[in-house]
């Protein structure tokens, strides 16, 4: 346990340093990327020589190293600038609760992609060789196929013009024990049916091969040879290693989850970080762009520490680089 | 241990499955409360005229519902874009407005006197605007702070001097020379006198631009168009609607002020402003937002007389013009000959019918139709292959375009069928084959600011209806805004006696002259005038489409 928490320490120590690098880039890329928001917001009537005399009063003409300093300072001071898109806002309460949106949901199709795929795919991997195997992975695949440019069109018109049964988009969340939920509004159905439509198809292939992977192991056979039932087979010995591979999966989605998907978001109507981001970008929002691009680092980080640490006690195989070491 | 750990484990995906489901299932019966038989399936019928599904809180009484997008701001002295001018013509107001007939009308002031010379203008203030807290009245020094408010350069506004430094005294106090605008004199709480530099006609009609509506100086302070912008969230304004709520990226709602100071007083209760983006004519269809426009993807199946939606299909002009223009100094566009050739090879008539499917208006001239001036009989430059032909032979041929390159503005993939159209008619009539570059919106302005380009394609939007709002801001040859670099002494010389001209025929027919001469001189190819193209719910009247930003919604009444 010694070990673990050293590990995580120095893990930790590490999260700044890379925060530090990624701000540097996205810093420079947004200063040195052509135009700048006085331009970009000022309008056709505008003329250049007032545009310029904005642009050295924000101090946007200053060397960048000047520029970047002066938002680090800012930044641990625990100001993280004004929005210009939304002009009168703290970034950070732009930011928050379009994340919050954009976390309610992409939690639910999380939940909900590996709820439906793990069974699916061990389901199928069981039949292999009868008809339900590639049926049931190809129709998953077939709706993974179509991208959301088109099966969200296709939902909308199906389930709030012809039927009636949703709205057509939006966002509505209502007070819940102090907490503004949004996802157990009707809104919430379309977006959260068409990102689970994709993502089901992609763990339910890999999970069936995991299983395949697994059924053919000597401990399996050893297991069935012993006369043990095919439930408990399947249960403790297939799925149980089948699923460790799985929990790389996992990671990636947590830090997915405060990554809004874009079009999805613009075609439902849906105030999350996707749109905002591109917002943001569009309108050379500085301080919102490293505010959501520094986020996004660390929750990665973090992210994928705790599937390092999860992995430890998942799979004994694999200790901790620390004890292993020693 | 190990199989119980494993069935634990695989329960507790299968209850979190059951909550989740449950809990949509759950909600989606408790919103569907009452209107439980849309999904009877009678609900739904064949014309997609089903159940409404309300997005947000039941409609209140007298609420309008409009698909809208966040303002970049709503301080009055910063705003550049229409999406914001748009809110902030509702809740604030200033001392003239345009009225549903686009004719300027006194607004907080009641009346006004021009001295016989044109400069002199006097404002004679109403004494019954309330500020909509209701905490006092507007008097002559609130628009002497606001205007200079946003004059002043601490105030960092890109349009201040734009809409306002034709009064006296400003550039000096721009400059930091003086502490206020000597042409600003609030003579008493009542009379507001402001002094410009030269009798031009348009004044007023430049004050009715937000930029010098009034500010509550208590809420205001000393905020910038960047910093302390805080106070816009809620904005204390005199305008017939007041800020009821704003969730950022989600709704504007705004409620009637009954103690608006002209006729008509506003008749909705609430206007709701969604501001999700989302798919504009499904939730139209869907009776989630009242009024929409239609693109040209929809326009078809908008006008077949079958469609039950034709009936709600309204149209209006948008008094802009999109072009063509050509960097006029630099080779080969510094050839008269190879600006006329593309020209009057651009057959406008045909991109107009077969691509934009008439949504658009041909366009002879610069001025768009509903400005003053517009010159109906205006030939322009004809169509004519062969005489474009010729014309480019004689310059040098096809072979000047070498490194001639289309700069638009765009994100897609692919450029406007428009503008695709267009270069294909130039390619099957001059042999000439002109690429379009894309560049997103920021890279564009500084190339076209820059004088970065050969050409570009463009649009213009009237701020006033008048003729100099185009003609000399765009095309003489000492504006900011004229890009091309089009400089024709004897064009400056006709703008400039037009500027200030107070007979309005012989205004009109300077103008007009100074338009012909634009024309033959081609430093534009002249596109296409615009059109709205909405479908407003039969239950909503006098939803105005003007070309230009103006207040309108206290025209507007439901009748259920």
């Amino acid at each position: 346990m010694q070990g673990l928490a050293s590990y995580v320490l120095r893990r930790l120590l590490l999260v700044p340093l890379v925060l530090f690098v990624v701000s540097v880039v996205t810093f420079a890329l947004g200063r040195y990327a052509p135009s700048d928001y006085v331009e970009i917001q000022a309008g056709p009537r505008a003329r250049p020589e007032t545009i310029e005399r904005i642009r050295e009063e924000r101090g946007l003409n200053d060397p960048i190293y000047e520029q970047y300093a002066r938002y680090v300072s800012n930044f641990v001071q625990g100001d993280f600038g004004e929005s210009v898109r939304y002009r009168g806002v703290d970034v950070e309460d732009v930011i928050l609760p379009r994340l919050w949106v954009t976390l309610q949901y992409n939690a639910v199709v999380l939940v909900l992609t590996f709820a439906i795929g793990i069974p699916v795919g061990t389901w199928a991997a069981l039949r292999r060789g009868t008809w339900m195997d590639p049926f049931s992975i190809g129709t998953l695949v077939l709706f993974a196929s179509v991208p959301v440019l088109v099966s969200v069109p296709l939902l909308q018109w199906l389930f709030a013009v012809k039927l009636g049964w949703l709205p057509t988009g939006g966002w509505h969340e209502r007070n819940i024990l102090g907490v503004e939920i949004g996802i157990l509004s009707k809104q919430a159905i379309l977006p959260i049916g068409a990102l689970t439509l994709v993502g089901v198809a992609g763990i339910a292939r890999y999970m069936r091969s995991q299983v395949l992977d697994v059924l053919d192991q000597d401990y399996v056979r050893t297991a069935r040879a012993k006369g043990l039932n095919e439930a408990p087979v399947v249960i403790r010995h297939v799925v149980r290693n089948a699923l460790l591979p799985i929990a790389t999966l996992v990671a990636f989605d947590l830090a997915g989850l405060f990554t809004g998907a874009l079009i999805l978001e613009t075609l439902l109507g849906i105030p999350g970080i996707g749109l905002y981001a591109f917002e943001s970008i569009s309108s050379r929002d500085y301080d919102s762009i490293m505010a959501i691009v520094l986020l996004g680092a660390l929750v990665f980080q973090l992210a994928m520490l705790a599937v390092d640490i999860a992995y430890g006690f998942i799979d004994p195989r694999i200790r901790l680089s620390a004890e292993a070491r020693r | 241990m190990e199989t119980r750990r494993l069935v634990l484990t695989l329960t507790g995906i299968a209850v979190a499955l059951i909550v989740v489901l449950g809990g949509l299932t759950i909600a989606l019966l408790a919103t569907g409360g009452g209107d439980d038989d849309a999904t009877s399936g009678d609900g739904a019928t064949e014309d997609g005229d089903a159940e409404p599904t309300p997005q947000l809180p039941e409609r209140v009484e007298g609420e309008l519902r409009l698909f809208g997008a966040d303002p970049i701001t709503l301080d009055p002295a910063c705003a550049s874009d229409a999406d914001s001018a748009e809110y902030i013509v509702e809740i604030f107001s200033g001392l003239v407005s345009f009225d549903r007939n686009l004719k300027v009308i006194p607004d907080i002031a009641q009346s006004y006197d021009v001295s016989p010379d044109g400069k002199v203008y006097t404002f004679h203030l109403r004494n019954n605007v309330i500020f909509h807290d209701g905490s006092r009245r507007v008097v002559a020094d609130d628009f002497k702070f606001s205007i200079e408010r946003a004059l002043n350069p601490d105030t960092q506004s890109t349009v201040g001097e734009v809409y306002l430094d034709d009064i006296a005294g400003a550039d000096e106090f721009i400059a930091g020379s003086a502490t206020e605008v000597s042409g600003i004199k609030a003579l008493n709480d009542d009379t507001l006198e402001i002094t410009i530099k030269e009798p031009i006609v348009y004044f007023l009609d430049k004050l009715t631009y937000p930029t010098s509506y009034v500010v509550d100086r208590r809420e205001v302070g000393d905020a910038t168009c960047f910093e302390g912008a805080d106070w816009t969230l809620s904005p204390n304004g005199t305008g017939p609607f007041k800020m009821k709520d704003w969730v950022l990226g989600e709704r504007i709602e705004l409620e009637a002020n009954p103690g608006f100071h002209l006729d008509p007083k506003p008749s909705l209760q609430q206007v709701t402003y969604l501001l999700a983006g989302g798919s504009a004519l499904v939730m139209y269809e869907n009776d989630e937002i009242d009024i929409t426009g239609v693109g040209v993807n929809d326009i078809d199946r908008i006008r077949d007389s079958n469609e039950p939606l034709n009936a709600e299909y309204q149209t209006g002009g948008t008094m802009d013009t999109s072009y063509i223009g050509f960097n006029t100094v630099e080779p080969p566009f510094d050839d008269v000959r190879v600006r006329q050739a593309l020209a009057m090879a651009t057959d406008r008539q045909l991109v107009s019918e077969t691509v934009l499917k008439d949504l658009a208006i041909p366009a002879t001239g610069v001025l768009p139709p509903g400005i003053p001036g517009y010159n109906e009989n205006l030939e322009g430059l004809p169509f004519d292959p062969e005489a474009a032909r010729a014309l480019l032979d004689e310059a040098g041929g096809p072979a000047l375009f070498e490194d001639v390159t289309l700069l638009t503005s765009g994100q897609g993939a692919a450029p406007s069928e428009a503008l695709a159209a267009i270069t294909a008619l130039w390619e099957e009539n001059l042999g000439v084959s002109i690429p379009i570059e894309q560049e997103e919106f920021g890279i564009f302005l500084r190339d076209i600011d820059q004088g970065n380009f050969t050409m570009f394609s463009l649009g213009w939007i009237a701020d006033y209806p008048d003729p100099q709002n185009f003609l000399e801001i765009k095309l003489h040859s000492e504006s900011a805004d004229n890009e091309t670099f089009y400089s024709n002494p004897e064009v400056d010389n006709l703008l400039n006696q037009a500027r200030t001209s107070a007979d309005e025929a012989e205004r009109i027919r300077l103008y007009q002259e100074a338009e012909e001469l634009i024309i033959e001189d081609a430093p534009w190819v002249p596109l296409f005038h615009g059109q709205y193209n909405a479908l407003v719910k039969p239950y909503v009247n006098d939803f105005l489409l003007p070309p230009f930003v103006i207040p309108r919604l206290r025209y507007v009444s439901i009748e259920r």
